[in-house]
């Protein structure tokens, strides 16, 4: 439990931001252009937008799995925008919206944890297989007991199933155990891309009752990309609205609570059906 | 005719190296590795320079070893730095390798007619030099698969293992893919170049194409220990890699037995292969088609 208990936080500040990509047909499309937003430290900011909006892709970017073209991104005095994806990794965590892509399914659930585990401070590869041996087996038996203790806390039945294949558990469990790993190195900035949108309804419930808990523990500062509605006025602090790669929305917890839903679903809609999205035709995006 | 066995079972421990070599690379990091044909015959043929030379064996087998990684190095390096397909760095290297296993024997082969002394001071069990060759192999093989587990099951184990299930999400949780990928071919090729260098011991001579065909054997090697033992665990698998080692040569000893022609002994591990991967039995990242052609 050492691992989780620390609370961690740091604010994200996005400063103008300049990205871009090549249209299939030829032509460019810049989506962002002299984008900035701040995420002070511990807040639970909720970001929508229609597809094509650029609300994965600013995670992306700030994941680093994007490169940037312009401006910068610190986390806390941090300037992510000069390390690598592998090197952001060591202060945020990350579920993916697609429960296949957030775990390793050949490993067990053990194996997956301590992965997550370890993402501070991953193990060395060059010289890493003496320093390996040294460090001795993993996950170990008292590796076990923490991971049980910790899923048993959280109330998660996983606790009975550490040594199982991830592969063999459900898309929600998958997705329980990838927030559960996102969370364990008490990382500084957790992002969350849709990640309940492959998800039933009951998993969703789950998931985010999950998130909400384990976010208020933690106090750590968190960006969520949604496609729903139904999340982004329930869940967070803060929203922002996003549209071809503007902030075209920003409401506090309060503001939020004032808002007309059907007018919020009406310029949600708006921002999907303009006339000016250059999403593909086939609906994807770059969002 | 335990002769017969028995040599084709010391055959199979000798190959071991490359069965385990390519289970590393295919099983575990996800990565077809054409290297290994290269890396084989540079073993072979640099062990017998060495041990031609008047070098101990085991000098001659851990210079085999650092060859093997060096050549993975590069075939990794190509990859993750200069960005090339992993099938085309693979080729690359190993089109180098045979000049360069050339340029380090001398010429096209070296005998090695006297069986090592190491060898030679075993027991033989009562089965003359095929069993100490026996005794050896084992020995080495058991340690090799007990050191292998052991790493796979450490931290540095467990990310290379998740960098080949996973890059995505071993990159999100803060492992350098281009750095395991280089380490991980580096430490497959060791394994293979020191296949090439037992085999070349065990044979009496290092040939300079002895490596042709050897990730065809390997990949053989993989399925026939996988089919038969389907493990469940990594030490498990590192034994079924071996024990199918064993078996493929078998296999072939049995085959040569019935009257096939030793010149057709790549043509038929060839089939036996291509019938696996037809029937979908095997999935090889690189070399199975995803799914069915349309039209």
């Amino acid at each position: 439990m050492s691992s989780v208990t620390k609370a961690a936080s740091s604010s994200l500040t996005v400063a103008k931001l300049g990205w871009g990509h090549p249209l299939p047909g030829g032509g460019w499309r810049q989506l962002f252009s002299d984008f900035s937003l701040t995420c002070p430290a511990g807040q639970f900011l909720v970001v929508i937008g229609s597809n094509g909006s650029g609300k994965s892709t600013l995670l992306n970017l700030v994941a680093g799995t994007l490169a940037l073209a312009d401006g910068q991104i610190h986390l806390g005095n941090r300037p992510l925008h000069k390390l690598r994806d592998y090197q952001r990794a060591r202060w945020i965590g990350r579920v993916m919206q697609n429960p296949l892509e957030g775990t390793c399914p050949g490993l067990t659930v053990a194996e997956n944890l301590r992965l997550a585990e370890r993402r501070s401070r991953p193990a060395r590869l060059i010289g890493g297989a003496l320093i390996g041996m040294l460090g001795g087996i993993h996950p170990n038996g008292a590796d076990r007991r923490r991971y049980r203790e910790l899923l048993a806390d959280l109330g998660l039945p996983l606790a009975d199933r550490l040594d199982e294949p991830v592969g063999q558990l459900s898309g929600g469990q998958r997705q329980t155990l990838s927030l559960v790993m996102a969370t364990l190195s008490s990382p500084d900035l957790l992002l969350l891309d849709e990640h309940t949108a492959a998800l039933d309804p009951r998993a969703e419930a789950t998931v985010m009752a999950l998130t909400e808990r384990l976010i208020r523990r933690f106090g750590t500062t968190t960006l969520m990309v949604t496609h729903s509605l139904d999340q982004a006025l329930g869940h967070g602090d803060r929203l922002v609205m996003l549209h071809e790669g503007r902030l075209i929305g920003d409401w506090s917890a309060a503001e939020r609570e004032a808002l007309d839903p059907p007018a919020l679903r009406a310029m949600y809609g708006t921002a999907i059906v303009a006339p000016q999205s250059s999403s593909a035709p086939d609906g994807s995006s770059a969002s | 005719m335990l002769s017969l066995w028995l040599g084709a079972a010391d055959q199979g421990l000798a190959y071991a190296g490359l069965a385990l070599g390519t289970y590393l690379t295919l099983r575990v990091l996800n990565f077809p590795d054409l290297t290994v044909d290269g890396s084989f015959a540079l073993g072979g043929g640099a062990a017998a320079v060495l041990i031609s030379q008047g070098a101990p064996v085991p000098v001659a087998l851990a210079m085999a070893i650092l060859f093997g990684c060096l050549a993975g190095l590069v075939t990794g390096l190509i990859h993750t730095r200069l960005g090339v397909n992993d099938l085309f760095a693979g080729i690359l290297t190993t089109t180098g390798l045979y000049s360069i296993t050339l340029r380090l024997m001398g010429r096209s082969n070296i005998p090695l007619p006297e069986t090592p002394a190491g060898i030679q001071a075993l027991p033989d069990l009562g089965l003359g030099i095929d069993g100490q060759w026996a005794v050896a192999l084992i020995l080495a093989m058991g340690g090799l698969i007990l050191l292998i587990s052991l790493l796979l099951a450490t931290d540095f184990g467990l990310s290379l293992r998740a960098l080949g299930n996973n890059p995505t999400m071993a990159r999100a949780n803060g492992i350098n893919q281009r750095r395991g990928l280089t380490v991980g071919i580096a430490a497959a090729n060791g394994l293979v170049a020191l296949a090439g260098a037992l085999v070349a011991n065990y044979q009496g001579f290092a040939d300079v194409t002895m490596g042709i065909g050897s990730l065809i054997l390997g990949l053989g090697m993989v399925i026939i220990g996988e089919s038969v033992l389907r493990p469940r665990s990594v030490p498990q698998a590192l034994l079924a890699v071996v024990l199918g080692a064993i078996l493929f040569r078998t296999l072939i000893a049995i085959a040569l037995q019935l009257g096939l022609e030793p010149v057709d002994l790549k043509l038929a591990t060839a089939l036996l292969l291509l019938i696996a991967l037809a029937f979908g039995r095997l999935r090889i990242p690189g070399l199975s088609d995803q799914g069915r052609l349309q039209g």
